[in-house]
């Protein structure tokens, strides 16, 4: 099997506030790179670094907005987050968790800092990420996966070097709790200093890094700070991750769809004419209200 | 919780609608200033002069008024491949009325009657064009004002969504409310009501 290498490592942009209660940094889409095309199924990825917040008896984050055509991936590493939407879902995001929802057909939704988070402030650092649906599942009936952190995959690496824990698709025989509707795989490497993993993905599949917590080295070649991401190339499949000191890095790697890309605001479709119809429904109410 | 929106150049505007290719374009735009502001940055105040037309690559403009009690009204958005400007100011040199802001991170391209003029000169159709951009504002204009004084707020708001079919995710919903002349609480009884008449049933 041959190594797969480093595209391209880019830095963390201006952070820049979604709503008022996220300061995120953007990676997908990049401007220029990488476009969605290129990390086709991961479509957006905002990174809300680690940052304290003051207490506040106004729980702050984003009011009702709309989602169709794809899912989002929201992993709270501190912190917790509280969602309602227009079906009558809701719940609690918290430290550790992570909440899969299939946008599918369309609903509304809305996301604070959880009250008594709020309340008392404290760290918060979170990432959102966006999963493509195919043409065939674009409108799907909504649906959430609530995943609490002890239903997470957990692989325990050899010799005390840490655990990858899986979200969704599989590590060396361990499973992620996450079903998604094109193969993903999706893990939380927390390395301990001086300890590596090994990872090895089909070479077409998008495979890319987020450094959450440390500083890493990538094949033995080139370190990678924390905050940064990583896009790897697909001419192979293997590469090591090796902790500068202890590191936590979201890894993640999804077979591309390979379909026209239609998006615009919250809505990611396959063809104008539909992103179009997708504005339609919402402005008249067909994935219902939300206050 | 982000939100995927595009780029639309003006270059690509005026090469779409007119017979010109983008260097002739790109010539006469060079001493245009595009401007990158954060959102709630303000490019005109009531009592300044409006010196540009403002056309929106990206992001989103409001124009809107404040009266004595300090209430706000929300004449017009501008969201991408829209022009906003204080025509009374820009054209007629008096003082504006009116506030123009950021409602999300922008770049707009600011144009002067300088540059207009020139594009008028050098570039055939270009008046026409224009022409044409101030008739259709006009009859906007004429259908908003109607709108306001005889239509009812459901109206209203089926109208809103046809000319901006973008912005209902965009701008929060008391801004909205003022655009239409309505409440807020009339605004989300509207939309209350349109979600029990078309939504599907409950799937989560």
């Amino acid at each position: 099997m041959a190594t797969k290498a480093i595209e391209s490592v880019i830095a963390p942009s201006t952070p820049f506030y979604v709503g008022d209660g996220f300061r995120v940094h953007h990676f997908i889409p990049g401007h220029p790179f990488p476009t969605m095309q290129r990390t086709d199924p991961f479509i957006m990825l905002d990174y809300n670094a680690r940052q304290r917040l003051e207490p506040s008896e106004t729980p702050k984050g984003v009011g009702a907005h709309p989602h169709k055509g794809f899912e989002t991936v929201t992993i709270a590493y501190k912190g917790s987050v509280e969602h309602q939407d227009s079906h009558g879902g809701g719940g609690v995001i918290h430290e550790g968790d992570v909440q899969w929802m299939t946008a599918g057909s369309g609903l509304l939704h809305k996301e604070f800092h959880e009250k008594e988070f709020s309340r008392k402030g404290g760290d918060f650092q979170m990432v959102q990420l966006w999963v493509n649906l195919p043409a065939k599942d674009k409108k799907v009936q909504p649906r959430y996966q609530a995943i609490k952190a002890p239903e997470m995959g957990r692989h325990i690496l050899e010799n005390n070097a840490g655990t990858v824990e899986v979200i969704a698709g599989n590590y060396k025989g361990t499973q992620g709790p996450a079903a998604t509707f094109t193969p993903v795989h999706l893990y939380n490497a927390r390395l301990n200093s001086g300890a590596s993993a090994g990872f090895s993905f089909p070479k077409h599949y998008t495979t890319a890094l987020l450094v959450i917590e440390g500083n890493v080295m990538v094949n033995g070649q080139q370190s990678v700070p924390a905050s940064h991401f990583v896009l790897m190339n697909d001419a192979g499949e293997d590469f090591r991750i090796e902790a500068a000191d202890n590191a936590l890095v979201l890894v993640m790697s999804g077979e591309p769809i390979n379909e026209p890309i239609a998006a615009h605001g919250p809505f990611v479709m396959n063809t104008r004419d539909e992103l179009i119809e997708a504005f339609e429904d919402f402005n008249l109410g067909k994935f219902g209200y939300l206050e | 919780m982000f939100c995927l929106m595009e780029t639309f150049r003006f270059t690509t505007f005026l090469t779409s609608n007119l017979d010109i290719n983008k260097d002739e374009i790109d010539l006469l735009l060079k001493n245009c200033t595009h401007k990158t502001v954060p959102a709630g940055t303000f490019l005109l105040r009531q009592g300044a002069y409006c010196r540009h037309t403002f056309f929106v690559e990206n992001g989103l403009l409001r124009k809107y008024g404040v009266d004595a009690k300090g209430k706000e009204a929300v004449i017009q958005f501008a969201p991408e491949k829209w022009f906003v400007t204080d025509r009374d100011s820009s054209f007629f040199q008096q003082p504006s009325q009116f506030f123009i802001q950021a409602m999300e991170d922008s770049t707009v391209l600011m144009l002067d009657e300088t540059i207009i003029e020139q594009l008028g000169q050098q570039i055939k159709g270009f008046v026409a064009f224009n022409q044409r951009l101030l008739h259709n504002h006009i009859r906007q204009q004429t259908k908003r004002i109607y709108e306001l004084l005889s239509a009812n707020a459901e109206e209203r708001y089926l109208s809103f969504i046809a000319t901006y079919p973008d912005l209902l995710w965009r701008v929060p919903q008391w801004m909205i409310a003022s655009y239409l002349g309505i409440t807020p609480e009339s605004l989300s009884r509207i939309r209350k009501d349109m979600a029990r008449k078309n939504a599907p049933s409950k799937g989560v």
